[in-house]
């Protein structure tokens, strides 16, 4: 008799771990994919605010033709690349530097930086690219809290048999680790 | 957090039981003596009823004369006479949780004036930027943003839950602080938000509300004043207001009169009873004469539940809740990755007014203490301040031919400032004698000062145009000198209420310990290099602590006999009660 309680017992808590670590991690998952969506919304937040900055600048800038179309191609590319996460990502990163460049090379222009909407419109800029980093952050985050729940003791032994598989993190990209060179 | 939170309600209702328990005691009776009268009860059940109402006697027995006390008995009595004044209390605590949870935030953004944010105007819409950045990096629903135009640079967070969180920050903070500080503050109000601190805070208010009732609850009796809060409650619980806002506004008055009835002070209907001056009638006074033994009651109660908010319930929940701001810095660096940025927001702030006219109450809820902090003393200059005030002291005095310039250390010490300090101080001296070198040395020092970054450093530094006057005897000059003070943080104005004036204890942490904190955790702040104590100091303050160690420990001491008095005075009231209502009845039972 006392063995088959003892067996019972033992089910019982093995159910109930295997539901409790089965919860947790698809939580932990839907975190992970709302923290991915998150960058998506910010970066269409960035495409959609383009083509009003390259509208406003367009007047002063007459001279920069070049910086100009390399913003809207970049936006063109990224806005076409789809779900390929790799080529997406190298889109984004070109867009990132084209505009960068739109805005340092806009510095020389003073009569545009007393323009009330200009400015607006670049803090809306950077606060979309602080957005998008902290989107990563968030997702990065998420993504290594998931990873750590699947790969620790006791979970790793059935986190697999569930069917989780750990997330890829964020890296930066190879041009944002090489040092930028400063001319003047 | 909540059991914490339902503790205290329960404790709370300890000293209610003088007022509840005989109320409890004499029901019970009359009942007993209806049913009596129908089918008669045994001689046991009158004999239990008895014996408890001569409980207390028999425990001062115990105490005084060694008599044997059954415990049994004595355990059933306690229960009896405890749980009816805490069962109460409980109950209405989470009434008032429910109530104030139908009310919302709204009543509490009119307290303190909000307003939108206006998006046209960059740093107002940087704000509103910044905020839905930090919510994207805690993964939060973004909350809404309010400001504030007051003199007072503070934000806070204020809410339920993170569904209807907002964040209201004052228009002075935004121009005080440049984007990374915004973002530490803001970082620190979400990380806050997403920590689950609103709802504490609510379960916190809702406790020391339910200790406002109570005594709003036992005031009725003797006064217009408590009636009329108790009557507001219960119009509100049943009213259907037209808009949320007018029911929100509701909310919050009838929480500000509950809370402020917790201060004894505030409430004048019992000393108006008590009031043998004024001009009453006779049968005013007999009234008086009759309710004594009542009003009595009332003061003890009150007192007791004073004491009991503002000496333990008060501190316990007040450092708790600095473990919740600590909590929130150490998120927001989390969040932002950027120590630097609060820290230097909190280090800027705490030489700023914080306070917010009507916003006393959310107190616990701003990122500093509106009543400001003074834990990091006179401000440190930064070492590039320093610098450029030195250099431009230099250059002023090479100017005028006078000294020749020391070579600069690349990054001055504290010293190299004393020693300017110094050289400054004896040249007004100079400039006030009259002497025409140090005079001009002092005109072009502030000439090369004024709008750079040091520049409020030496606010408090006499106008040498006011020191050129004053020589000539110009009296608004002299006043203008006398006016300078040694000390240039503003006082802010005091405000009562909230759960500040609750405590002994500041709900806010030290500055100076979130600071270090802050910097453990990688900022770069200079907090001041801690000062070397001299032997003869440290003898002076080893005596005084020999002397001062047994007063505070007489002190001490005395409170806690304070309170064992009260809780003595609290138990004899409620024997003679008990006493009284068994003596009443036993006179009925024999006619």
């Amino acid at each position: 008799m006392p063995t088959t309680y003892i067996v019972l017992i033992v089910t019982a808590l093995l159910v109930l771990f295997l539901i409790m670590s089965f919860n947790r991690l698809v939580a932990l998952r839907n975190r992970v994919q709302n923290a991915w969506s998150s960058i998506d919304v910010q970066l269409k937040r960035r495409h959609d605010l383009i083509p009003n900055l390259v509208e406003s600048v367009k007047g002063y800038m007459a001279h920069e033709r070049e910086t100009l179309d390399a913003v809207t191609n970049a936006r063109t590319q990224a806005m076409a690349a789809g779900s390929n996460v790799a080529a997406r990502a190298a889109a984004e990163g070109a867009l990132t530097g084209a505009l960068g460049n739109l805005f340092a090379v806009a510095e020389r222009y003073p009569a545009l930086r007393a323009v009330e909407s200009m400015t607006q419109l670049q803090e809306e800029l950077s606060s979309t690219e602080n957005r998008i980093a902290y989107a990563r952050q968030s997702y990065n985050d998420s993504a290594m809290e998931y990873n750590t729940a699947q790969s620790t003791f006791p979970r790793n032994m059935v986190a697999g048999i569930l069917g989780f598989s750990p997330s890829t993190m964020f890296a930066a990209e190879e041009s944002a680790r090489t040092v930028p060179q400063v001319k003047f | 957090m909540t059991m914490f939170a339902a503790l205290a309600a329960l404790v709370m209702g300890v000293p209610l039981t003088l007022v509840i328990t005989p109320l409890f005691y004499v029901v019970t009776l009359v009942i007993a003596q209806i049913i009596n009268y129908f089918s008669p009860l045994s001689p046991e059940f009158w004999d239990t009823v008895h014996q408890l109402a001569k409980l207390a006697l028999a425990v001062g027995d115990y105490f005084f004369n060694h008599k044997p006390i059954d415990p049994q008995a004595l355990g059933i009595g306690i229960a009896l006479v405890l749980v009816p004044g805490m069962v109460i209390t409980l109950v209405l605590w989470l009434g008032l949780m429910a109530l104030f949870r139908r009310g919302g935030v709204g009543g509490a953004l009119a307290s303190v004036k909000a307003r939108e944010p206006n998006h046209h105007d960059l740093k107002e819409l940087q704000l509103a930027n910044v905020v839905e950045e930090m919510a994207i990096a805690a993964g939060l629903p973004a909350p809404r943003v309010m400001l504030v135009d007051s003199p007072g640079a503070n934000a806070a967070a204020i809410g339920t839950s993170p569904a209807d969180a907002r964040i209201v920050v004052s228009r002075r903070l935004l121009d005080d602080l440049n984007r990374d500080e915004l973002q530490g503050v803001i970082g620190h109000l979400v990380a806050s938000i997403g920590n689950g601190d609103l709802h504490i805070a609510f379960t916190v208010t809702s406790v020391f509300e339910t200790g406002g009732l109570l005594i709003t609850l036992i005031n009725s009796p003797f006064g217009p004043q408590a009636r009329k809060t108790l009557w507001r409650i219960v119009r509100y619980l049943f009213s259907r207001p037209a808009s949320d806002e007018a029911r929100a506004a509701e909310a919050e008055a009838v929480a500000a009169l509950l809370t402020r009835n917790l201060d004894t002070g505030e409430n004048d209907d019992v000393d108006r009873l008590l009031d043998q001056t004024s001009k009453k009638s006779l049968w005013r006074k007999f009234l008086t004469l009759v309710f004594f033994p009542l009003v009595f009651t009332n003061l003890a109660i009150k007192l007791t539940l004073w004491f009991f908010s503002f000496v333990l319930l008060g501190p316990c929940m007040a450092l708790l809740w600095r473990t919740r701001r600590y909590l929130a810095d150490a998120s927001a660096v989390q969040l932002t990755r950027y120590p630097d940025g609060l820290a230097n927001a909190l280090r800027d702030l705490s030489a700023d007014n914080t306070a917010i006219p009507g916003g006393a109450w959310a107190a616990h809820l701003f990122v500093i203490n509106p009543k400001g902090d003074t834990s990091l003393g006179q401000l440190q200059p930064t070492p590039n301040q320093v610098r450029q005030a030195i250099e431009a002291w230099e250059s002023a005095g090479q100017a005028e031919g006078s000294a020749a310039v020391a070579a600069l250390p690349q990054s001055p010490g504290p010293e190299e400032f004393a020693r300017f300090r110094t050289e400054i101080v004896s040249a007004q001296r100079a400039a006030m004698q009259g002497e025409p070198q140090a005079i001009a040395r002092l005109v072009a020092f502030a000439k090369v000062m004024s709008g750079g970054e040091a520049e409020d450093l030496f606010t408090q530094m006499p106008a040498p145009a006011d020191v050129a006057a004053a020589l000539h005897g110009d009296r608004a000059a002299i006043a203008r000198l006398q006016a300078l003070k040694p000390n240039r943080r503003s006082e802010p104005k005091k405000e009562s209420g909230g759960l500040q004036s609750e405590s002994m204890m500041s709900f806010h942490p030290a500055l100076k310990r979130r600071l270090k904190r802050l910097a453990r955790m990688g900022a770069h702040i200079s907090l001041g290099a801690p000062k070397k104590k001299s032997p003869a100091a440290i003898l002076i303050v080893a005596i005084f602590s020999l002397i001062l160690a047994p007063l505070m420990l007489a002190m001490v001491s005395m409170m806690l006999l304070l309170i064992g008095m009260m809780i003595m005075l609290n138990l004899l009231m409620l024997a003679m009660w008990l006493a009284a209502i068994q003596a009443v009845f036993t006179l009925l039972a024999h006619h």
